[in-house]
């Protein structure tokens, strides 16, 4: 069954065209791959999908409903979370308010009662508290939920902008280079994390430059190279095909 | 011995509702303490400078700087003004029908001023409260410059009569104490979460579902409506009001408050800061006329060298900016004369 419908995406910046007509589908339940040299407009169309950019041309459907064009909070909360490429988290707080505020989304009592501090109100956070606590031993960052985001190193501040997008509960979960910049070992423990929450029934759609991670993580792939698609299927397919070698060779000789 | 997290967390809790107890305690009995009526006119004006204070806290807490905090201050003032002299109403009448006309039109203007946050916002705002007071000076119903005198006191209630200035103090006092419960309250519901995280990281917020902007606005719309709460007890409270009285400083001085007493501090920080820049000048006998120059000069050094505010550096005294004091040393060196044969 199709989760994300994305259907002729064209995104243009002044004289560069970031995406030309690139269309695939992200199947529910499924770890899909988006790779491609630098440059190759993977970000962008995540800012696309999330809203964060509006498509030049083109439309996108989640779970067959319209999103082209839809305000990045609304898209968020039909269940889209994604993670950025630079790390962003709210850094002067705490590691467990970070997860705390990701639950934003999910309180069913009105703003007014949440303001009064009803019984109800307060029973709904307590459960988010909660929740935010198994979240965060979920993704290893229990010990130091009393840290300030910034004081974080590298791995574990890319670990919690997962553990905030969780928080959320989304069905299709974008992440935009969890692994880069990681040590074999670290890489190897998130990797894991990604496919235990994939068996938790959130559909993945990764971007990422190691490939041993890519290969061994996905399901499918597809390639994007200079704002088109080159080509989709599964990793040995891709690992193989002459057009994606020449299409990073070519990146690195420049 | 250690206690255990849970039991020291309690053990704090009770100390904080002591703390706020005797407070409360010193804040009421303080009138019966102070004879000097000077002194408690600088404590009722206090009372107003923490509530106008706080307002600029609010935004600053959904990530919009303000330099029109007095705008709806005024809008207060002359509303509640007109609605008793011209209209007739009771000042207890005034106040709510005045904090709705606010709330509207607060809606209304924000509607349009948090679109732009940042510098947009801060720019609109400066121009927002300079064009409100010039407006108002132009309208002749309104008094012009010359503004409008003989506000009558607020209605007795019983045998308070507002003859005397401590009955003057209770009532900003109770308007103050019914701000901080609100704020307080918003604060610590999941609506601070949200403004505090389109504070740090609108994008991010956004990933979340929160709408920035929805939540700009109502922070601009309970922070205005506040400071029109003020802007009626002040009319009633000096009598007179004109529009020369809202422009210029005021909403400078209002910043200063939340910056000086510590930005991160939104109820406690403007509290600090309204006071000590109350109180210190008349103690120093500063001229009236050197006190802008003063303030201004004090707002550039808080912004400089102690961004934490009196709160921040206290909390933490590595907060103090000590490359922009190494700088200014530095500086000091080149521009003081020093022996060139030495
Ligand atoms: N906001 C923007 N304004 C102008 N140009 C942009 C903008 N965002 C991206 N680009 C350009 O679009 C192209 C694609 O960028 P994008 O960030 O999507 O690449 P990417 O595939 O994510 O690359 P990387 O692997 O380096 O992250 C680049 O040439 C980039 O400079
Ligand atoms: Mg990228």
């Amino acid at each position: 069954m199709v989760l994300l419908r994305i259907r002729n995406i064209t995104r243009v910046f002044g004289a560069l065209i970031a995406l030309r007509d690139v269309s695939f589908e992200v199947n529910r339940s499924e770890i899909l791959g988006l790779i491609g040299p630098n440059g190759a407009g993977k970000s962008t169309l995540f800012n696309v999908i999330s809203g964060f950019h509006r498509p030049d041309k083109g439309r996108i459907f989640f779970k067959d409903t319209e999103i082209t064009g839809l305000r990045v909070d609304r898209i968020a909360a039909m269940g889209i979370s994604r993670i950025f490429q630079e790390p962003t988290l709210f850094m002067q707080e705490t590691v467990f308010e970070n997860v705390f505020s990701g639950f934003h989304r999910h309180y069913r009592e009105p703003a007014w009662n949440a303001f009064l501090h009803t019984p109800a109100a307060n029973r709904e956070e307590a459960v988010s508290r909660k929740k935010a606590a198994e979240i965060l031993d979920f993704m290893d960052l229990g010990a130091m939920r009393d840290e300030l985001a910034a004081n974080l190193p590298h791995g574990h501040q890319r670990s919690l902008a997962i553990a905030i997008a969780l928080a959320c509960g989304p069905e299709l979960l974008l992440l935009d280079e969890p692994v880069t910049g990681m040590n074999p070992s670290e890489t190897e423990v998130m990797i894991e994390k990604i496919r235990q929450i994939r068996e938790r029934g959130v559909t993945v759609l990764i971007v990422e430059h190691d490939m041993r991670a890519v290969m061994s993580l996905c399901d499918r792939i597809v390639v994007l190279n200079l704002g088109e698609k080159l080509l989709e299927g599964p990793p040995d397919k891709i690992k193989n095909d002459q057009r994606v070698i020449e299409a990073y060779l070519g990146k690195q000789v420049i | 011995m250690k206690l255990p997290d849970s039991l020291a967390l309690v053990k704090a809790h009770r100390y904080k509702w002591i703390a706020i107890a005797i407070v409360l305690i010193a804040l009421t009995a303080l009138p019966l303490l102070i004879e000097n009526n000077y002194i408690k006119h600088l404590l009722i004006m206090a009372c107003v400078g923490t509530i106008l204070g706080m307002t600029f806290s609010m935004l600053f807490s959904a990530g919009l700087i303000t330099l029109g905090a007095a705008a709806f201050y005024a809008v207060g003032a002359y509303s509640s003004t007109i609605l008793v002299m011209n209209a007739g109403l009771s000042f207890w009448a005034a106040i709510p029908l005045t904090l709705i006309i606010t709330a509207v039109l607060a809606l209304g203007f924000g509607a349009v001023f948090v679109r732009n946050a940042g510098v947009a916002f801060v720019i609109i705002t400066l121009i927002f409260v300079q064009v409100v007071v010039l407006a108002v000076a132009q309208v002749e119903f309104l008094g012009g410059w010359g503004g409008i005198i003989g506000i009558p006191r607020p209605d007795p209630i019983g045998k308070v009569n507002f003859a005397t200035k401590t009955d003057y103090y209770y009532l900003i006092l109770a308007m103050l104490l019914l701000t901080i419960v609100v704020f307080n309250a918003l604060y610590s519901s999941r609506i601070g979460r949200a403004w505090r995280a389109i504070k740090l990281s609108p994008n991010l917020a956004g990933t979340l579902g929160i709408n920035p902007y929805r939540y700009r606005l109502l922070a601009f719309v309970v922070g205005s409506t506040t400071a029109s709460l003020a802007g009626c007890f002040y009319a009633h409270y000096s009598q007179s009001i004109t529009p020369g009285a809202f422009g210029g400083w005021l909403s400078i001085y209002v910043q200063l408050y939340a910056v000086l007493g510590g930005l991160e501090f939104y109820i406690l920080g403007p509290a600090i800061g309204a006071l000590v820049m109350t109180f210190v000048p008349e103690y120093l006998r500063i001229v009236k006329e050197w006190e802008p120059i003063i303030t201004g000069v004090l707002l550039l050094i808080v912004i400089l060298f102690f961004p934490g505010g009196i709160l921040g550096t206290i909390r933490s005294p590595q907060a103090l900016n000590m490359s922009n004091l190494q700088s200014l040393l530095k500086w000091l060196k080149v521009l003081l004369p020093h022996n060139k044969n030495g």
